[in-house]
């Protein structure tokens, strides 16, 4: 492969994966390409494949099918794949044992991609000293801390695995504002798995629904605008026309009817209601509720 | 290479505590104590400086190697509770998946435990071993010179005298070590795998061994049956037969050439060559099952 087949190539190809735990199926033959220079969330219910996804990705667990991180097969070249992949996988994975200057110490021995006066620069600002046990740090420091740590290697892939769970709002905020400003850059790929869609939903530029094992969106954020419109309706005359049009989903908040529809004619549903794009999370748990992201009504 | 030191390092902080902050601590207790016991009485440095010169060269040379001893007995019980605690270690806190984000092996890392179990640890504690022995022989010397006021007459000898028994020390230590490398090995491989348990599991494995054999071979009993017999002598690393034996039943100053050679002529060296073939393969198999399962 030439340098610019090699750049144009996908971080991440996986076809056919599979996975068992035992007699159940866990993933049911998963099918996606990750380009290079994109922030993809991938999004989904607990236990819906989420991180066994990811471990796949990781090389931390052996499944069917292929799977290829930046070429390579991650199971069988993990340790080899890691000097260009980081990531986070719980805020509370950091060494508890060491003070923050040695684990810089230790890294900038162990990884060649790690630069330890990054890893200082980034903490600059951050009450995280140097001499500061990581056990004695709070969870939100600890997440800091981690964040510096992966934003100081230089990987051309950075999963994130909920790497904000059971972080307060302020914390989590400061960690994907730190995240966009610092660290991203057109070389850089991102994979992002959280539950609070909503705050991500900003700085991602591809989204995959996983549920149950199988993928059921996977496209890019401009097309999910393009395609999903959410129309809230006040009056029962209007939501009986607007589900001729097929929502696939509909509920009631505070007495109006509001439905999101795949790929119905924007102006046909302003003549209803107010028709808007509906949030990540409005689509999550439309999309959840039915068997696949092709058109089809809810009722 | 880099990485791998550091790899071991990162098993020393880790477990500094145990190889080193305690055994300075338990050296600075005993000081402390035996400064005490000559300050306020509870020993009379006249009598106990007389009586140091009574055999001076040979009672220092026991009190080194009863020191050197009582040290090798606390690195064999840290030992084991590292290889059956340590190699585990890196499950707690979900820490497993940060070592994993690291570009290692799963190998390198457990190899790296091993070779922490061979190197820093034992070093560390032989090095406190010579302070504590260093120590004794300033307190015997002073208390000589106190009593005798000859005390550093003798200096010189009993400088000599612990050259030659840290000098045995060391080369015992080595040479046990890797005697009982594949022991260790499988410790920290059951540890890798069963957590804690291989503490349990360790013990009585030998015997679920034998008994296997006994009931489908038969035999007396268990520890009348060929893999009993074979962990006996495997276990068994002679160190208190030949020369130091005869050195303590006869007279003569103890010699680091004659304890060296003795020890050396009788290491069984195809033993411990079959024994580092099984410890390198039982390290191979425990980082396979670390590879595929990630138990936090």
């Amino acid at each position: 492969m030439t340098e610019a087949e090699a750049a144009l190539a996908p971080i991440v190809t996986a076809r056919g994966l599979r996975k068992k735990f035992g007699s159940k199926e866990i993933l049911h033959g998963l099918d996606f390409d990750i380009p290079a220079g994109r922030i993809y969330g991938l999004i989904g219910h607990n236990g819906a494949g989420k991180t066994t996804t990811l471990n796949a990705i990781l090389g931390l667990t052996n499944c069917q099918g292929t799977i290829r991180v930046l070429g390579e097969d991650p199971f069988a070249r993990r340790a080899n794949l890691m000097e260009n992949v980081a990531f986070i996988s719980d805020v509370a994975s950091l060494p508890r044992f060491l003070r923050v200057r040695e684990l810089f110490a230790l890294l900038s021995n162990i990884h060649p991609n790690f630069s330890q006066d990054k890893a200082h620069s980034f903490l600059e600002g951050t009450d995280i000293r140097p001499e500061a046990k990581i056990k004695q740090l709070s969870k939100g420091m600890m997440a800091q801390l981690h964040l510096a740590v992966v934003m100081a290697i230089d990987a051309k892939l950075l999963v994130l695995d909920e790497p904000t769970l059971g972080l307060d709002i302020t914390y989590r905020k400061r960690f994907y504002r730190r995240l966009l400003e610092d660290y991203m850059t057109e070389e850089r790929t991102l994979l992002i798995t959280t539950h609070q869609v909503d705050e991500i939903e900003f700085m991602l530029s591809d989204i995959m629904f996983i549920r149950d094992g199988d993928l059921i969106l996977h496209m890019q954020m401009e097309t999910v605008n393009d395609k999903f419109a959410q129309l809230v309706v006040g009056d029962e005359q209007s939501a009986e026309a607007a589900r001729t049009l097929k929502p696939v989903y509909e509920e009631t908040r505070f007495g109006q009817t509001v439905m999101i529809f795949d790929g119905a004619d924007r102006e046909t549903l302003a003549s209803l209601g107010k028709v808007s794009t509906p949030t990540m999370s409005d689509l999550f748990v439309a999309l959840m509720q039915r068997p696949t992201a092709n058109p089809e009504t809810a009722k | 290479m880099r990485a791998f030191i550091a790899l071991v390092r990162r098993e020393q902080i880790e477990h500094r505590g145990a190889f080193l902050i305690a055994p300075l601590g338990l050296v600075a207790i005993l000081f402390g104590a035996t400064i005490l016991a000559f300050t306020v009485g509870r020993v009379d440095a006249r009598f106990s400086g007389a009586m140091m010169t009574l055999a001076p060269l040979r009672v220092f040379a026991l009190g080194f190697l009863g020191i050197g001893f009582a040290w090798v007995l606390y690195l064999i019980a840290t030992l084991f509770f590292y290889c059956a605690d340590g190699f585990a270690a890196d499950r707690r806190n979900n820490a497993m998946l940060f070592w994993k984000s690291m570009p290692v092996s799963d190998l390198r890392i457990l190899l790296a435990k091993l070779v922490a179990t061979l190197t820093i640890f034992p070093a560390t504690i032989y090095v406190v071993s010579l302070l504590s022995s260093a120590l004794l022989m300033a307190v015997a010397v002073i208390t000589s010179n106190i009593s005798t006021g000859n005390g550093m007459a003798l200096f010189g000898n009993i400088v000599d005298i612990y050259l030659q028994v840290a000098g045995s020390t060391l080369l015992a230590l080595v040479l046990g070590l890797l005697w009982y490398v594949p022991y260790m090995a499988l410790v920290g491989a059951m540890a890798t795998v069963v957590g804690r348990w291989a503490i349990p599991l360790s013990l009585l494995l030998p015997s679920l061994l034998a008994l296997l054999e006994w009931v489908t071979l038969g035999g007396l009993s268990p520890i009348h049956t060929r893999v009993w017999n074979y962990l006996a002598y495997r276990s068994d690393f002679k160190l208190a037969d030949g020369y130091l034996e005869s050195w303590f039943h006869a007279e003569g100053t103890f010699s680091l050439s004659e304890f060296a050679s003795d020890l050396i002529a009788r290491i069984d060296w195809v033993q411990m060559g079959i024994g580092w073939l099984f410890a390198v393969g039982v390290i191979y198999l425990a980082s396979e099952y670390r590879r595929r399962y990630n138990d936090n």
